[in-house]
């Protein structure tokens, strides 16, 4: 399997606190990573650290084998969905992603990217009308309708109704089968357990217990969402 | 699809384009009021009995208002995508951000250029025609206050834009719409002043006056382009 994405050694601190302190992890080709943690354990900001929103200040981050720098190239690579998607109100879905494409310097295909997500009868009505569920779906559409290698989704199931949580689901495994690799944080712990193939939980700044599903059901007698919560409830202590 | 495409496409520019209506129609009432407002005899230093005291009079008031909309162009192009969420979602595509930065000014330079020439040409022209309609300004060479009108119309335009992207630059810094708003109001009021107050020298003092807000603009650019280049969101 190839490695997507390497984290390594990451530091990060904001005055005198540090919220990543030699973290390291990495997603392999075609498979979902699950990113959990407590509010304020630093996912958002590994993430944005990935996609050189956020510099590192120790520690290197390689994407296909290329280490993140001042060149933005490689961000043609990823697809991404950091916190809550924002969009130009009076632009259709059309609209946004055919600018979204030209930005990125790829083709895709936007009525199939719709019918994906779920948004094939909207597509031509303007984001201003659009509820919190379809702008979620909108969001993940744009990330992935350049067909990114890897994606890079932050809480991406909030504000959808468990349907759309299901159909979105179905969606990511569509993704990955298709050779694509995600990493993805939430706070829904039964939402991970469903979707990611492996888990990290951040904590501390770093990685401090990784595992696959299958994994920890095997040696534990817990429940996996129990064990994770007791986890991370007995780590905040 | 280009780089300029994309951004216009990010503009609502129906609002622009009432905005630019709404300061044609009242430059365009003011006008011909101080038409109408000075004597007949002309006097000398008097801004409404001569062609380059109404020249520098109407080019002033359009510095003044296409600064504010130049400085509100920016703001809304700049200051809120730069320091607004949609920053996350402009530093993860794969094109440098200075290159993006200059589309928006190469944009707001297009739209307030334009918009501040026309708009300085029409008023002028209405005003000129009027005058000979009705009589009321003595003759002066048509060839010289054509070119007079031409170029201060786009000395207005260039001095416009350059407070503008003074203002955003500003209203980067302090993270703030409003604050880039306030300091082109701040700065309006001191370049149009300048032009209105010498009549004689009506070109001369736009020309030193863009000279000016150029300089300074080019500075306050370098500034925010280092500034964008760096940022961390």
């Amino acid at each position: 399997m190839n490695t997507i994405l390497e984290v390594n050694s990451v530091e990060k601190s904001y005055g005198n606190s540090q919220v990543i302190n030699h973290c390291s992890f990495k997603v392999q080709q075609g498979e979902i990573y699950g990113l959990l943690g407590i509010n304020g354990a630093g996912k958002t900001t590994l993430m944005k650290m990935i996609l050189g929103l956020q510099k590192t200040d120790r520690g290197t981050i390689r994407v296909l084998d290329k280490e993140r720098g001042e060149d933005w190239e490689y961000l043609a690579n990823i697809g991404s969905m950091i916190e809550i998607p924002v969009f130009y109100e009076h632009l259709t879905a059309f609209e946004i992603l055919s600018m979204h494409l030209a930005l990125m310097g790829k083709k895709g295909n936007i009525t199939e990217t719709l019918v994906l997500v779920g948004l094939e009868n909207v597509g031509k009505k303007s984001v201003s009308a659009y509820s919190l569920g379809m702008r979620q779906r909108l969001g993940i559409a744009r990330a992935i309708i350049h067909s990114p290698k890897l994606l890079i989704l932050d809480e991406p199931l909030n504000g959808l109704d468990p349907v759309a949580i299901t159909e979105m689901r179905e969606v990511m495994r569509k993704l990955t089968a298709r050779g694509m690799s995600i990493l993805l944080s939430s706070h829904m712990v039964g939402e991970i357990r469903h979707t990611a193939d492996r888990i990290g939980i951040l904590s501390g700044g770093y990685i401090k217990q990784e595992f696959s599903v299958a994994e920890q059901e095997a040696e534990s007698d817990e429940k996996f969402e129990d064990y994770v919560i007791n986890y991370m409830r007995r780590d905040g202590k | 699809m280009n780089l300029f495409k994309i951004e216009m496409m990010k503009i609502r520019k129906s609002s622009y384009l009432w905005a630019v209506l709404g300061i044609y129609i009242s430059l365009q009432a003011m006008g011909i009021l101080f038409l109408f407002l000075g004597g007949d005899t002309p006097e000398e230093g008097d801004l409404f009995t001569e062609w380059n005291g109404l020249s520098a009079l109407t080019t002033a008031l359009t510095i003044a208002c296409y600064s504010v909309f130049s400085a509100v162009a920016g703001a809304r192009m700049i200051v809120d995508e730069y320091c607004g969420k949609n920053a996350v979602m402009l530093f993860t595509y794969p094109v440098r951000r200075k290159k993006i930065l200059n589309v928006k000014c190469m944009i707001i330079m297009c739209i307030t250029t334009g918009a501040a020439f026309v708009s300085n040409t029409a008023v002028l022209g209405v005003m000129y025609i009027t005058a000979e309609i009705f009589g009321i300004m003595p003759r002066s060479s048509e060839v010289f206050l054509i070119l007079q009108v031409l170029l201060s119309g786009f000395l207005s335009g260039i001095i416009s834009f350059a407070i503008g992207i003074i203002s955003a630059a500003v209203g980067w810094i302090k993270r703030s719409v409003m604050a880039a708003v306030i300091c082109s109001l701040l700065i309006v009021c001191v370049i149009p002043n300048f032009i209105a107050s010498m009549p004689e020298h009506t070109v001369l003092s736009i020309l030193a006056a863009g000279i000016c807000s150029a300089l300074a603009a080019g500075g306050m650019y370098r500034f925010l382009s280092k500034g964008i280049e760096k940022m961390e969101v």
